[in-house]
């Protein structure tokens, strides 16, 4: 229970919730899944402002792209069958490692992306499909990057409406590495290839929880452009990975733990992706 | 403030705190079939369905269940007979102590409701946000298979 909490806000449209947010942020939360901000046992939080209601929960399908409401929980995410066109199994499989059948049914995708949780294994993921996110603040609706979202302030932070996917043909593998599903990562990874026959002609490489936020390791991705997708380019992959390693240590491992399973799973994925398509 | 809250099909008028979680209303209300263990999201005790999909009430807020259907264990046992489920579970040692039973059979529930044939591997990831510290889960996993079986159905094994 949150103990200071006095209002409780159901509105209804995106405009009205960033309003009400807006009139007292240091004492107000937005709600999505809320598995974050039950967990959070603040005394601070005194008003929420619960965005259920604001239409935010349905999948659609452009041209090429796929657009989910930031208020789609992991579960209707991973199962749906827009998402299960464009993307395979790949969201399926990933985000069957994602907390538990509970936590995925509470828990939603925007939600994942704006506490800004560097264990997130969701961010990571969305940040390997290249997604980007539609938010809402003061100068109206925006599309910007996960990393622009993450370095906005925290008084200027905007409220999240709409994930956006490229279909853009890439082939993904997700890796994980936790004591159990529901427990956090210790480290997590997500790799995107785009395939020329066997060339790989563009690679996102990302890697969360390490334990700072995820984010995408660019020599790894520029040392095995051009290669082919094989087991010494997945070799190369993961010397490239421990030598430009960047994380840290905490209570869950230490630094040189990651550097290592960090270095295994990009590997893996790449073979399992070669398994896949290949 | 003042909740509306549908709980087994019937409608519950309640006064709640706005920070509160949906398994001390729960409680109160006297379903007591919703049991609270770790209290933060990580065992499964305090599962409840909400409109058929189950969900955690220690980390639900209370005011996000208005206008929603909740169901605890209370509402499968009718004149006093249990449920296929809970009798499977019997059956199969699968009620040891019993705390983490109400869990277990209402994520069940959902499970065969979406998928009423789902194989071994399909239960097991289903069901591994429900915590036993008594069994091994080998006989709540062969109480579901059991189930299918005596429900007339292909058993995936």
């Amino acid at each position: 229970m949150l103990i200071n909490v006095k209002e409780y806000f159901k509105p209804t449209s995106v405009q009205e919730a960033f309003e009400l947010f807006n009139e007292d942020r240091s004492h107000s939360v937005l709600l999505a899944g809320g598995t974050t901000v039950a967990l959070m046992k603040s005394s601070t939080i005194e008003r929420i402002i619960d965005l259920e209601n604001l239409g935010l929960n349905s999948i659609a399908e452009n041209e090429d792209s796929v657009v989910a409401g930031a208020m789609v929980t992991i579960e209707d995410f991973r199962k749906n069958p827009i998402v299960q066109k464009h993307f395979g199994n790949f969201f399926f499989d990933a985000f069957s490692l994602v907390g538990s059948w509970q936590l995925r049914n509470m828990a939603t995708i925007g939600g994942s992306i704006a506490p800004r949780l560097g264990w997130s294994d969701v961010t990571t993921c969305l940040i390997a499909t290249g997604a980007r996110l539609i938010v809402y603040d003061e100068q109206g609706y925006k599309n910007i990057s996960i990393d622009e979202f993450n370095h906005t302030p925290k008084e200027k932070k905007p409220l999240i409406t709409n994930i956006i996917f490229p279909g853009d043909g890439y082939h993904y593998s997700f890796k994980k590495f936790s004591k159990s599903t529901f427990d956090i990562a210790i480290i997590n990874v997500a790799v995107g290839v785009k395939l020329n026959d066997d060339i790989i002609e563009d690679t996102r490489v990302v890697v969360g929880s390490r334990p700072q936020f995820p984010t995408r390791f660019s020599a790894v991705e520029e040392g095995i452009k051009g290669l082919k997708l094989d087991a010494t380019t997945a070799s190369i992959a993961r010397n490239l990975t421990f030598e430009n390693f960047e994380g840290g240590s905490n209570l869950k491992a230490s630094v040189e733990y990651r550097q290592h399973l960090a270095s295994m799973f990009v590997e893996r994925a790449l073979l399992e992706i070669r398994e896949m398509v290949l | 403030m003042k909740l509306e809250l549908t709980i087994n099909g019937r409608v519950h008028s309640v006064e709640i705190d706005p920070g509160e979680m949906l398994l001390d209303v729960l409680r109160r209300l006297g379903y007591k079939s919703v049991r609270r263990s770790c209290n933060s999201a990580s065992c499964g005790n305090c599962t409840v369905l909400m409109d058929g999909k189950p969900i955690l009430s220690c980390t639900t807020f209370a005011a996000r269940a208005m206008g929603h259907n909740i169901e605890t264990v209370e509402s499968l046992s009718e004149d006093g007979k249990l449920h296929d489920i809970q009798e499977s579970l019997l059956e199969t040692g699968g009620a040891q102590c019993g705390f983490c039973i109400p869990g277990f059979v209402l994520t069940t529930k959902a499970l065969l409701e979406e998928n009423p044939e789902p194989t071994e591997k399909e239960i097991r990831e289903a069901l591994n946000g429900n915590l036993c510290r008594c069994t091994g889960y080998e006989s709540q996993i062969k109480a579901v298979l059991n189930i299918t079986r005596k429900r007339g159905g292909h058993v995936n094994e």
